[in-house]
């Protein structure tokens, strides 16, 4: 090029760029199978009795406690919690007598804590909380397997160490 | 310093940013193509986005990375892609930032593929991002042309047209 090109000239190249890439790209979703909503849904909601749960927790999903319905099974000693975050954030600190499944390990860890599960008389997956949702996907893995009263605590780690609630570190 | 700076400002050295650009787009690009609704979680787990903006920006976003890619590649509208490169990669930079700094969170980073297993966020994203701002900057300054689509067609024209 002889002429040294404008910035105003680049500037309007480089916005026609963006436009036609958008337009392709909606074109693109229009068309294919795999496309998706231009507005999706996102974000929590509150099902009833005020359990804040994800936007893709599906009615017939386990069941969502509180904060203080975890409290009550942690005080029954009869329900096991299931930590479903990373095996580092387990280590870092977990709730009391948790056992560690991390969702990405799941068929690694699993068959360790199968006797475990099945002796629980509950069980109570939790992550990070704050719209965390492994434990989500985790309950419905251990609900499909067949396993009873599989219940999610959404609240997680975050609404547990914030109430001051018994943790422990390590394995 | 001068030769560094000839080193930093010759054509060859933008080329190879240009090229290395272009593919990293491109690259990343594709993944989010594909499927686009793991896409959009990723940007929803970034949490800057307000929740209508989430699916718009993951069905529009990867197109534009792609078209930038292949035209810095070969070398078509180079200053204008790297302009959009820039901007793009200012604002993952600030995305990234805040999660990692600011909120300190662990979320799937999203950058080149979607699968869950991806690479967790973390400071080297940032740094890898800040060197990448960095280079399309290089590009956008130093650019000359050389070695592009549209030059290598004009010299097989010309050489028709003389024959």
């Amino acid at each position: 090029m002889n002429q040294k090109t404008s910035f105003s000239n680049i500037l309007s190249k480089a916005i026609i760029m963006v436009c036609a890439g958008s337009l392709i790209g909606i074109l693109n979703n229009t068309f294919s199978q795999k496309g998706i909503k231009l507005v999706g849904t996102w974000g929590n909601r509150t099902i009833s009795d005020s359990v804040v749960v994800p936007h893709n927790y599906e009615p017939e999903d386990p069941e969502a406690v509180t904060l203080g319905q975890a409290v009550k099974s942690f005080e029954s000693q009869e329900a096991i919690f299931v930590d479903c975050r990373l095996k580092e954030d387990y280590h870092l600190g977990h709730i009391s007598g948790a056992v560690s499944l991390p969702w990405e390990e799941f068929e690694e860890y699993y068959p360790e804590l199968t006797t475990a599960l099945s002796e629980a008389k509950e069980i109570i997956a939790y992550c990070d909380g704050d719209e965390c949702e492994l434990s989500l996907l985790l309950a419905r893995e251990l609900a499909d397997l067949g396993y009873k009263n599989v219940k999610v605590f959404f609240g997680g780690w975050l609404e547990w160490t914030e109430a001051g609630l018994p943790v422990e570190k390590g394995s | 310093m001068k030769l560094l700076k000839d080193i930093f400002t010759d054509k060859y050295t933008v080329f190879a940013f240009r090229l290395l650009l272009g593919v990293v787009f491109v690259y990343a690009s594709l993944d989010k193509i594909a499927n686009p609704q793991d896409f959009a979680r990723i940007i929803y787990n970034y949490k800057i986005l307000p929740s209508f903006l989430i699916n718009i920006v993951a069905i529009t976003l990867p197109w534009i990375e792609l078209i930038c890619g292949l035209f810095l590649i070969g070398g078509i509208f180079i200053e204008s892609s790297s302009l959009v490169i820039f901007f793009l990669l200012i604002i993952f930079i600030m995305g990234t930032s805040i999660n990692v700094f600011i909120r300190g969170i662990d979320i799937n980073c999203g950058c080149f593929t979607t699968s869950l297993e991806a690479k967790k966020l973390g400071g080297e994203l940032v740094i890898r991002e800040i060197i990448l701002l960095l280079m399309s900057l290089q590009v956008f300054l130093f650019n000359r042309n050389f070695a592009t689509l549209p030059g290598f067609y004009r010299k097989i024209f010309y050489r028709w047209l003389l024959k």
